[in-house]
């Protein structure tokens, strides 16, 4: 898959159909009680809105002429008793509306969220990071308007619309008709402007995305900005992007603000005709009262009509960002339990490869026809050169990636049918990518298990050497670190990974170049420390300090997704081969030989 | 604050924006006029059967409507362009600070909290000047023009109706004072969440070998949940009020009932003046009714904008002299004079003491921790000496210019940040118009050229974001190809070969030598293939320098050089032993 970039639109293969706004529905459909009790109250409180004007007709024509002070107090009283009515119905709204939308993009932010989960490295790899964080922040929260108010709105503008419709219709059938002739022109009003307005708020919402895939990786980034001296630069190219943003976003109101006028205009033009006619026709079957009547609901008509042609807008423009956030719940996670999948028992830690091929991108192919068995409790190095399929070897152990053909197995067991929780648990991968988390140490340590105790976590600080060092620290174990690691060097961050692996208790161990940047006399107290710790537990370890290597009970030399050499460190000497030529060459780059 | 900061923001716009209310103004006068004359149309036209009036009213009605529909989209389309403009500034300031903002500030700040910033914090900038502002405007106006109009009927009657507005007035700010925390609040806990989703994303190949993705579950759920609790404690807050000053747009209309009644009974007021009082009483409530809404659009400007400008004033640390000397290119030299740093009061070096002459290069070796990078850290002026100088060219670091001493350096950091660009474009990061030709030189240099080749797509690659997808060594090469093409006086390699084969680290090494070998060159590392051809090599323990010396000369020393040499080199002796055997 092609990857992309922060100046490259993601494009959208999936077109707008009723299908995802049903979806959208889905979401919404177990407040459906929720929203029809507020519609109810939305209604009674139109009802006493109503009143306010009915009253003071009444005052003004019956009971001021005739100074009745009483019936004005009376009339005051009820419509004191009306707002208060008023007042409960709408305190009603605002806390159903705020519940249902709120708990509508929870609930989609949380689908979103469990779904990206599941989503393979690859997803991950291909894009920019800021470009799923929008979806799942902005995107998301865009729609809490449209699914709080603009529901209940939709929702209220059709009740009072058919009201107003029957009552028009008891009134005169035919005036109703001209009335409605206004509409097949808002339809094509509507329609026109639809197309051009999708692809404005879709091109919206992209260049939305690559803004913040920009901020996103310049923040992460900085470091190298700022040493490469490159921040007028980016700069220019942030000032870019934000004219772009700026453009789309102009465009886009230009053509969303447009249909308002329109219909307001249509609507007008209806109501002209209206007149005309039914000015007419007077005589003719429609008298004076039919006509005063009639032009009094014409505009209460229009007004629902109005809005919901804003509310028809309002779901056009959330669409773009819909369409993403489904597009996203869509994606297939290609690494998944399968039907019936079995839980893993505990791990021993025989491994063993039968003929396994793989390849991450058509035609590139990494692996070879991979053969190997590994018997519990025995460690064993990888060596190579890069890319050969070193860390493509241990992911597949993982299952982070499925296998095209041959086999896996774990005590004999298939690793493909087994669940990747029970399977994964049981690992303990240390990645070449150290990543730390926001907190503290003492936290992120403990990911790895996540109900030691503090006792534990030191523990296993002290069992990878890391504990003088994090004692070092300000804070010692409750020293905050963030995301980028704050002031931790490589070799820090990759002691505390360690801990954590470690922390997991794991029947297998994983190391990916953990200790490329730990100094050796750390590692090889580390290593003795270990030995204890991982007896009886199988390790596999990639790495390129031949001290390293060396002690691993058996060595695999891989090149070009082959094991091409197999044996402990002196077998693999006597051999003189690949491994032979490796080790010397150290030697003689030293250049004191 | 947020007020102010955006007043002065809008500097160049005022002028617009005082049109665009002045067309806001026009159009609200021009929506009075339908209601007005469907009104004439009822009683003149269909009442009283004038219907020659009929024709030239309509064409007025619908005249004035469409003039309203053009002012209306003129005055919105000037508020957008205001708007953007205002948000494309903010957002540019922003970023140019976040340039400028110093590694301190980035050890500290989450980056889901300056995501939220940048996005969220300024979009709600943008709708207050896009939307907002004139709504206020608006409304305040058509509230003056109402009560004017009602004075001018009957100034008792109109004293009568202001009798709420103290009352109204009161819950406005009520509700103001009560409603701020809540958007705080909600900007608090939405940055929080967008930290967690942020680290979830960034780290998602933790999350998958630790198979945590149920504890990352709960973890985000906590946090979505605590948001959404946010936005429905802040419509607590309206819930409580927004009723109150509707209700109290409905006092009016019954005071109207009331009080005018009765002053009509009494002869202070016509039956005519209560009607045409009546008429503009919409004109008041209106007003009240909205002011609930723009007072929560205000405040939540204000939560939005208080953090906008915070970012604005944060100050770096380190920054540009008063007065930097004027010297674009450097030789090379470096002096450390007692240099001592420290975090807090974690000491990382002590009395630091070294010079290194131009062309020199220096190897770095010790411990984890031991403070290695910090060391180069201040040479580029990342973090700023706690105390003792350090000089380069005999010129002190701090009266460099940032850029020009940057600009000179040229650094291979451990912690390697690859962009989600293509491998061209990473490799030219520090020299945007390099040629082609350079750039593939500079990946040779750095023993990177063979696998970038192999690539399908070769340099037009693109990378995932942090150089996923690549190995740990191919993102090393990369990262010092990057450094290479700058070609600077300074070379600061560290850790840059730990995970490169030896083979390749030896060619790397060649590379190095023939054709950067005139560059003051630091390396750090940990194998002693890659220290031992230094001019001098230094072992830092716990922040001093332990000893120094060539490689030879440390090995005599038989120190704590000697015995990382005995540890990885051990069996020295053995293999060729085994090879004699």
């Amino acid at each position: 898959m092609a990857r992309n970039k922060y100046d490259i639109d993601e494009e959208l293969e999936a077109q707008f159909n009723w299908a995802q706004f049903k979806r959208l529905i889905g979401y919404i459909k177990p407040y459906g009680k929720t929203i029809g009790i507020t519609v109810v109250f939305m209604i009674v409180a139109s009802i006493a809105n109503l009143l306010g004007p009915y009253l003071t007709k009444i005052a003004i024509d019956d009971k001021i002429p005739q100074k009745d002070i009483n019936g004005l107090v009376l009339l005051a009283g009820i419509y004191l008793a009306a707002l208060f009515v008023n007042a409960v119905c709408l305190k009603y709204r605002i806390r159903s509306m705020t519940d249902i939308g709120q708990s509508v993009v929870a609930n989609i932010r949380s689908d979103l969220f469990e779904h990206l989960q599941k989503l393979p490295f690859s997803y991950y790899d291909s894009r920019p990071h800021g470009k799923i964080l929008v979806r799942v922040i902005n995107y998301v929260n865009s729609l809490s308007d449209l699914l709080s108010n603009g529901i209940i709105n939709l929702i209220t503008d059709l009740c009072s619309l058919v009201m107003i419709i029957v009552f028009m219709l008891i009134v005169d059938v035919k005036l109703t008709l001209i009335c409605m002739a206004g509409l097949p022109a808002l339809l094509l009003a509507v329609l026109a402007v639809k197309n051009a307005q999708r692809r404005a708020t879709q091109v919206l919402s992209r260049k939305q995305s690559n803004l913040n895939a920009y901020i996103h990786e310049s923040i992460c980034g900085i470091k190298v900005t700022q040493s490469f001296a490159r921040e007028a630069e980016n700069l220019k190219i942030f000032k870019d992007l934000c004219q772009i943003y700026r453009k789309a976003w102009m465009h886009f109101v230009r053509i969303v603000f447009l249909l308002w006028p329109i219909i307001d205009n249509i609507s007008v033009v209806t109501v002209s005709m209206v007149y005309v006619v039914g000015i007419s026709w007077i005589g003719q079957g429609v008298t004076v009262g039919v006509l005063v009547a009639f032009v009094g609901y014409i505009w209460r008509f229009w007004m629902p009509i109005m809005n919901i042609g804003n509310f028809y807008n309002n779901i056009i423009t959330a669409m773009a960002n819909l369409e993403r956030i489904f597009e996203t719940l869509d994606e297939k996670p290609n690494v998944t339990n399968l039907p019936g999948a079995y839980v893993m028992p505990e791990i021993k830690g025989d491994v063993a490869f039968s003929n396994v091929s793989f390849q991450y991108e058509e035609g590139d192919q990494v692996l070879n026809n991979v053969s190997f068995r590994v018997n519990q409790g025995e460690t064993v190095a990888l060596v190579g050169p890069t890319g050969a399929g070193k860390t493509t070897i241990i992911s597949l152990l993982s299952r982070f990636y499925n296998i095209e053909t041959g086999t896996i197995m774990i005590d004999g067991m298939d690793i493909s049918k087994a669940t990747l929780e029970s399977l994964r648990r049981q690992m303990g991968v240390m990645l070449q990518d150290t990543f730390i988390f926001s907190g503290t140490i003492m936290d992120n340590i403990r990911y790895g298990k996540l109900d030691a105790t503090d006792d534990q976590v030191i523990k296993s600080a002290k069992a990878v050497k890391a504990h003088e060092l994090i004692m070092g620290l300000k804070d010692g174990y409750y020293t905050q670190v963030n995301e980028r690691g704050s002031r931790l060097s490589v070799g820090q961050r990759q002691l505390i990974s360690f801990a954590r692996a470690l922390l997991a208790d794991p029947k297998i161990l994983i190391l990916d170049e953990a200790t490329s940047s730990i100094d050796s006399k750390t590692e090889l107290a580390l290593q003795e420390g270990l030995g204890r710790l991982l007896e009886g537990r199988t390790s596999f370890i990639i790495a390129h300090r031949l001290s390293t290597i060396k002690n691993a009970s058996r060595i695999m030399y891989i090149d070009s997704g082959r094991i091409i050499e197999e044996g402990t460190h002196t077998e693999l000497l006597l051999k003189k081969g690949a491994y032979w030529k490796l080790y010397t060459a150290q030697f003689s780059f030293l250049e004191v030989v | 604050m947020a007020f102010k900061w955006v007043w002065n923001q809008l500097k160049g716009y005022r002028l617009r924006m005082g049109c665009g209310l002045l067309i806001v103004l026009a159009a609200s006068a021009l929506g009075m006029v339908n209601p007005y004359l469907s009104g004439t149309i009822v009683d003149k036209v269909i009442v009283d059967q004038q219907y020659k009036l009929l024709i030239p009213l309509l064409a007025v009605i619908i005249g004035a409507t469409l003039s309203r529909a053009v002012i209306r989209y003129s005055f919105q389309m000037i508020f957008e362009s205001v708007s953007q403009n205002l948000l494309l500034n903010i957002r540019v300031k922003m970023f140019s600070k976040l340039q400028e903002l110093d590694f301190d500030f980035y050890d500290k700040t989450r980056t889901g909290d300056i995501m939220n910033r940048l996005t969220y914090d300024t979009d709600t900038v943008r709708h207050f000047v896009a939307w907002v502002i004139y709504n206020v405007f608006e409304n305040g106006m058509i509230f003056i023009f109402a009560i004017g109009m009602l004075f001018w009927i009957n100034p008792l009657l109109a004293l009568i109706m202001l009798l709420v507005t103290p009352i109204t007035a009161f819950f406005a700010i009520r509700l103001a004072n009560d409603v701020k925390p809540t958007f705080f609040a909600i900007r608090e806990q939405l940055s929080r969440l967008n930290s967690v989703v942020q680290e979830n994303i960034s780290g998602n190949r933790v999350v998958k070998a630790f198979a945590k993705e149920d504890y990352e579950i709960r973890k985000f759920s906590i946090e979505n949940q605590a948001y959404k609790q946010k936005n429905v404690d802040s419509a607590r807050v309206w819930e409580k009020y927004l009723p109150v000053l509707d209700s109290m747009a409905g006092v009016l209309i019954a005071l109207i009932i009331l009080a005018g009644g009765i002053m009509v009974s009494n002869g202070s007021l016509t039956i005519g003046e209560l009607v045409a009082f009546n008429s503009f009483i919409w004109a008041l409530t209106n007003p009240i009714r909205m002011a609930g809404w723009l007072i929560n659009d205000t405040q939540r400007f204000a939560a939005s904008g208080e953090r906008v400008v915070e970012l604005l004033e944060t100050e770096p640390k380190i920054k540009d002299s008063g007065s930097p000397v004027a010297k674009d290119e450097i030789q090379g030299k470096i002096e450390f004079h007692n240099v001592c740093f420290s975090y807090g009061d974690e000491e990382v070096l002590e009395n630091v003491h070294l010079t290194v002459e131009p062309g020199q290069t220096i190897a770095v070796i010790g411990p984890t921790g031991s403070g290695k990078s910090t060391l180069m850290n201040l040479i580029c002026r990342f973090y700023e000496c706690t105390s003792g100088k350090l000089l380069i060219d005999g010129i002190n670091i701090r009266d460099f210019e940032l850029k020009t001493l940057r600009d000179n350096i040229a650094v291979a950091m451990q912690d390697i940040f690859l962009f989600s660009d293509t491998i061209e474009g990473n490799i030219a990061y520090g020299v945007p118009g390099a040629t082609m030709q350079d750039i593939i030189h500079a990946a040779e240099a750095a023993g990177a050229n063979d696998f970038i080749a192999r690539f399908p797509e070769g340099y037009d690659t693109i990378i995932g974001e942090r150089g996923v997808g690549l190995s740990g060594g191919q993102k090393q090469r990369i990262a010092l190809a990057r450094a290479l093409l700058k070609n600077p006086p300074i070379l600061i390699l560290d850790d840059v070969t730990s995970s490169v084969d030896m083979e390749t680290e030896y060619e790397i090494q060649h590379m190095l030598n023939e054709l950067y070998g005139s560059r003051t060159t630091f390396i750090i590392a940990h194998r002693i293939s890659s220290v031992k051809n230094a001019d001098l090599i230094i072992v830092l323990d716990n922040g001093k320098i332990i000893e120094q010396g060539t490689h030879q000369e440390l090995l005599n020393k038989k120190g704590y050089y000697y015995s990382v040499f005995v540890n990885q080199f051990g069996d020295f002796d053995n293999i060729y032993g085994t090879e004699a055997g």
